[in-house]
């Protein structure tokens, strides 16, 4: 029988078990380190210090963890944050900007390969956008859902998505079948 | 721009770009960073438990006023039966109590059995 995350949770607040939080960074590690992958524009080495730097604050923080929404959209609020703060640190929230993500975005220069030329251009998607659309498309994530997890409204949530979207179909439009 | 990409089909394409991450150690980083959890030393609960028995046995010995030595007594006089019966009771008892308190001590059978003490 395999147990919900709920259950998990259960059993880390009831015994402060570890082996069952355990389990929990192993259902999520692959969401969350993909995520934050997104984000830091493929640092996988940041990506992963971010990753651990998430689950280890879940741990410390999971009595604040009510159930009113899913463990996972709980974990990717927390991860945002951690990537937030770093880029604070850093000083590289900004992200692309239109202008540049136009003159990156060239089809001539671009490795063949749909995925390849889709990873690329989500790559080049202002912060706001990248974050949104990762969270909504890639990771299934309801625009209610991610307007929690970056703490934004959801008329923000439901733009970016639109503009990411629309951004990204231009890159698609040379695959698509005529 | 091409009518023939739709929002779904963008979704489904941008899913299959991501592979799964293989763990590769992951956790076991995760898990080693992990607090300690906080326990009591055993050898002291051992002590306060014992402490506590042989307090309140002293205790009841004293205000019962030497009814517990006259209950011996009589006891010594009972049938040996019926004392194998009497103390395979008490055990019967505390090994009910035992398995209670391990269920609850134990998170994957309380799962399991679905108990709630």
């Amino acid at each position: 029988m395999e147990l919900t995350d709920a259950d998990l949770v259960a059993r880390v607040l009831a015994d402060d078990d570890q082996h069952a939080f355990g389990e929990l960074v192993r259902r999520h590690q692959s969401s969350v380190r993909g995520l934050l992958r997104q984000l830091t524009r493929t640092d996988i080495a940041l990506a992963d210090d971010l990753a651990q730097e998430a689950f280890l604050r879940a741990y410390k923080n999971i009595r604040s963890f009510r159930g009113e929404a899913r463990f996972s959209t709980w974990l990717y609020r927390i991860a945002y944050n951690c990537f937030r703060e770093d880029a604070r640190r850093r000083k590289e929230l900004v992200g692309v900007d239109e202008e540049q993500w136009q003159a990156e975005h060239d089809p001539q220069t671009v490795d063949p390969g749909l995925r390849h030329d889709l990873m690329h251009a989500l790559s080049l998607l202002p912060l706001h956008e990248r974050t949104a659309v990762v969270l909504c498309c890639q990771n299934g994530l309801s625009h209610d859902e991610a307007a929690r997890v970056l703490d934004i409204p959801l008329g923000t949530v439901k733009t970016n998505v639109l503009r990411g979207r629309e951004k990204l179909k231009r890159t698609l439009a040379a695959w698509a079948p005529n | 721009m091409n009518p023939m990409i739709d929002d779904e089909m963008l979704d489904r394409q941008l899913r299959e770009a991501v592979p799964y991450i293989d763990d590769d150690g992951f956790t076991a980083r995760v898990m080693a960073r992990l607090p300690a959890a906080p326990r009591e030393p055993r050898w002291l609960r051992a002590m306060v438990l014992l402490g506590l028995a042989l307090l309140g046995s002293g205790v009841a010995y004293l205000l019962s006023g030497g009814l517990i030595r006259q209950g011996l007594i009589q006891m010594a006089e009972f049938p040996i039966w019926l004392l194998l019966v009497f103390a395979f009771g008490c055990g019967l008892v505390v090994g009910a109590f035992a398995v209670i308190f391990a269920i609850r001590k134990t998170p994957e059978v309380r799962d399991l059995t679905r108990l709630n003490f």
